[in-house]
């Protein structure tokens, strides 16, 4: 780290002074003690910190510096320098008015988090991969911090626990988490399923969604293993592909459409039954495939459908179907009250930073902690009965399932391949 | 050959069967053929195409089903497959079984020696891939059919089905199809309500085919094999042989959702691999499937079906109305919502009604057709296989008449046959 903090001062944008730095840090100090009070007159500076660099960090952290005035990118963590350099490099084009990282808030290793938590910061955006999120959002909200989350808030149950328990103290301390589900900030989204809940299709009778896509390699690279990159880090370079890390493509991914599933019906499912595999894929260790059944409250099932293969038939949509027309999540509504959404739909990924940032300086905090990690909880249980072949009931892989993905301990070196899972013989934990 | 003929105890005077041949010589000229047993009273004679385990259990089913039925021919492409089946047929109904060395037919032209001898009613039992050309046959020589499901592989087959059954028609003979629950009373009972508009207008549904059953009829390649007689042997894990087991097995349940929208569906989007049955010597089928199929009016069902070991079993449909649901399987029938209903009278086999309620046709003079039906719900099966295979979704228009998907192989012998590759999303072309 030491060695490894002077080049990166060089890059580092726009420099505030050590004193004016300073002085913002206790200012923020402050702030971060009254629990999000100080910004009530919406003209104080908000301070955030990046947690997880990457193509989404970056993105993420460049709709929020957008979204709000008054909201500057004090702290920046990563596991690797390269992707925080090349992260900074971005920003510096992109905002570099409200870049105000210093060689001394750039943080890089497992611990980089703790870093930017405590580099006087009033808000994380978490962004690394979904693994790491219940730890981050962990030490984010016991420090006292609000935070963005990227979806998924976890990939095993163990995580989803966490996520639940740390979003219950953000509630005590009047934090807030804004979960990047994006669609709960549309508002072609917000509209349809206003209408569901007035009953406008009636009662929800069925139901489908869907991530039928590619395989995702133009959007994320893949690494080959080489003498200097194996292993751990080798496994976290290539992150979407291992299901400890990602949670396979149907909690990365597909829980959007779940979320929506939920979001529609107002439950979780208290069932699942799923199947999947990997037809054509043979990178890391997640499938291709999936298709499961969800069952909620009063038998009522509906069926969620994810792929990654090229060359296939793409669908990304969700419909629900009610007694008295169909919903789709895409703005329509057909049926005895039909509908469309006409208006403009802002995007999502700066409105959900709008939204988060006006509820910190309006002192009410959003707090969507439990319900992004409800909405993941269905991609993973989703995910582990396709893995098992097994069905499984809601509450026991809520209260009872041991299924814990972390690696025995994080560092740098060798890493077994996790092997790629086998129906009816995966056993389920 | 021999052996089994002096194995039998119930063999018929050469003479007798002369005199028996010539009634139904003349049966077969009148037309239509179902005539001359108005009286109910005539004997039926019954040969037997695939004499497999369930071309076997076929024969049982007709024989227990009616009174005046005869096993008189059998046919296969293995001897000792025949041996087998006769000497099970003849311990168990001594005399309802006539077979002689004369009416026992091996090899590929098997079905149409005994499409030729003096039978009244062929029970077509062999792998799925054969069935279109055996029913033709059967129909065109004025034969009355019973067919297990599915009816074929591919759209090229699933039109030949069409095609016969229309002719069948034209001729007054009968087709029933193995679907089996198509005859169970809680079926029956449960549709009709679902007909008659008890769940209201059906807006969703569900069916299944998941069960372990990972080695269901497997064949150890023996050394002694050529390609093609290990793949007929082999037959459920070939795609050209069974259709793979969304069309073999799920075809049941998939019957059921026609049946009870009343329709076929519109489009389907499918997808399936081959997670755990990856050796070779489990040919080309996949080991799950799951199929959304749309229906008129936007009514989309889900279709599961899997074959893999130590997974949860679930076999059954689920049929989602605007003021209730429905839910079946072989072993019980209920209906949820503002016309809750339970079914609680007597259950029956499906195999042994199909063929009561065929034989009663025949000898009424009622000929049941059910070719286009099971026709189409093996296109349902096909279709979403397909989608599966390839990834693409799919229109029923396109598939009943613009597919020219035909897993034929280049010629009926025992030789070699390359085993063509397991499918590959994304990559296996539509044709």
């Amino acid at each position: 780290m030491k060695q490894a903090k002077k080049p990166r001062i060089s890059r580092c944008g726009p420099q505030i002074s050590r004193r004016d730095f300073i002085k913002s840090s206790a200012a923020v100090s402050l702030a971060a003690m009254t629990s999000g009070r100080a910004f009530a007159a919406g003209s104080d500076t908000m301070r955030v910190g990046l947690i997880g660099c990457g193509g989404q960090g970056t993105r993420d952290v460049i709709s929020c510096l957008k979204s709000s005035p008054g909201v500057e990118l004090v702290a920046m963590g990563d596991l690797f320098k390269d992707r925080l350099d090349k992260s900074l490099e971005k920003l510096k084009t992109k905002v570099p008015d409200k870049l105000k990282v210093t060689g001394d808030t750039c943080f890089v290793g497992f611990d980089a988090y703790k870093k930017v938590i405590a580099g006087g910061v009033d808000m994380v955006l978490i962004v690394s991969p979904p693994h790491f999120h219940p730890e981050h959002l962990r030490a984010a909200i016991e420090a006292g911090k609000h935070v963005f989350m990227e979806k998924p808030a976890a990939v095993d149950p163990a995580g989803v626990r966490s996520i639940i328990a740390s979003s219950e103290l953000a509630e005590q301390k009047g934090l807030s988490i804004v979960a990047g589900t994006q669609r709960r900030h549309q508002a072609h989204y917000i509209e349809v399923i206003k209408r569901i809940h007035n009953g406008d299709i009636g009662e929800i009778v069925a139901g489908q969604c869907y991530w039928n896509g590619g395989d995702m390699l133009g959007y994320w690279k893949w690494y080959e293993q080489d003498s200097s990159l194996y292993g751990m880090q080798w496994q976290l370079r290539n992150w979407p592909w291992f299901t400890w890390l990602s949670g396979d493509h149907i909690v990365e991914q597909h829980v959007h459409n779940l979320d929506i599933m939920n979001w529609a019906i107002g439950a979780h499912p208290v069932q699942v039954m799923g199947m999947g595999g990997r037809a054509v894929r043979d990178l890391g260790n997640i499938f291709d495939h999936f298709a499961v059944e969800y069952e909620y409250p009063n038998g009522l099932r509906i069926m969620g459908m994810c792929r990654q293969i090229n060359g296939c038939h793409n669908r990304v949509a969700e419909r629900i179907v009610g007694t008295r027309g169909i919903a789709h999540g895409k703005g329509r509504i057909e049926g005895q009250n039909p509908y469309k959404y006409e208006g403009k739909s802002p995007n999502a990924y700066v409105q959900e930073q709008a939204d988060l940032i006006a509820g910190i300086r309006e002192a009410k905090p959003i707090n969507e902690g439990r319900q992004v990690a409800e909405s993941t909880m269905v991609a993973i249980m989703g995910r582990m009965s396709a893995y098992t072949g097994r069905a499984l009931k809601w509450d026991w892989a809520m209260n009872a399932s041991q299924l814990d993905l972390s690696p025995p301990k994080y560092e740098f070196g060798d890493l077994p391949t996790p092997p790629v899972a086998t129906p009816g013989k995966t056993q389920l934990i | 050959m021999k052996k089994k003929v002096s194995k039998k105890t119930n063999v018929v005077s050469r003479r007798d069967f002369i005199k028996t041949s010539a009634a139904f010589s003349l049966a077969a000229l009148a037309s239509p053929t179902s005539r001359i047993f108005a009286a109910g009273s005539d004997k039926l004679r019954v040969g037997l195409v695939g004499c497999g385990a369930r071309g076997s259990g076929a024969a049982v089913d007709c024989i227990r089903s009616s009174d005046g039925v005869e096993i008189v021919a059998l046919a296969d492409l293995f001897g000792d497959r025949l041996d087998k089946s006769l000497a099970r047929l003849s311990r168990k109904f001594d005399d309802r079984v006539n077979v002689t060395e004369d009416t026992s037919f091996l090899g590929f032209d098997a079905f149409k020696k005994l499409i030729a001898s003096e039978v009244d009613l062929v029970i077509l039992a062999t792998p799925p891939g054969f069935r279109p050309e055996h029913l033709k046959a059967a129909i065109e020589a004025g034969k009355h059919v019973f067919m297990e499901k599915p009816a074929a592989v591919d759209p090229v087959g699933a039109r030949s089905i069409i095609a016969t059954s229309e002719l069948a028609k034209e001729k007054g003979l009968s087709i029933v199809a193995g679907t089996q629950q198509r005859r169970q009373y809680q079926y029956i009972e449960i549709m009709k309500r679902v007909h008659n508009g008890q769940i209201g207008e059906v807006v969703g549904g569900q069916c299944y085919w998941n069960w372990g059953s990972q080695d269901w009829h497997f064949e150890q390649r023996q050394p002694e094999w050529s390609d093609m007689e290990w793949q007929i042997r082999c037959w459920p894990y070939f795609t050209w042989l069974s259709g793979d087991h969304i069309v073999e097995q799920h075809v049941h349940n998939l019957d059921i959702i026609n049946w009870a929208i009343g329709s076929h569906p519109v489009q389907c989007l499918g997808m399936g691999g081959r997670q755990v049955r990856t050796g070779p010597e489990y040919g080309n089928i996949f080991d799950h499937f799951t199929v959304e199929y749309e229906y008129p009016g936007g009514v989309r069902v889900m279709s599961m079906a899997s074959q893999i070991n130590g997974t949860t079993e679930r076999v059954g449909e689920r049929v989602v109305g605007t003021k209730g649901s429905t839910y079946t399987t072989r072993a019980y029938g209920y209906i949820e919502g503002q016309n809750a209903y339970k079914y609680d009278g007597p259950h029956i086999s499906g195999m042994v009604k199909e063929h009561a309620d065929l034989i009663k046709s025949i000898r009424d003079g009622r000929p049941i057709n059910e070719g286009r039906h099971v026709a189409e719900s093996t296109l349902t099966a096909i279709m979403g296989r397909i989608s599966a295979y390839t990834g693409r979704a799919l229109k029923w228009d396109w598939v009943m008449n613009a597919s020219k998907l035909d897993l034929t192989p280049p010629r009926y012998e025992m030789g070699d046959l390359p085993v063509r590759p397991v499918a590959v999303p994304g990559k296996t072309q539509l044709i």
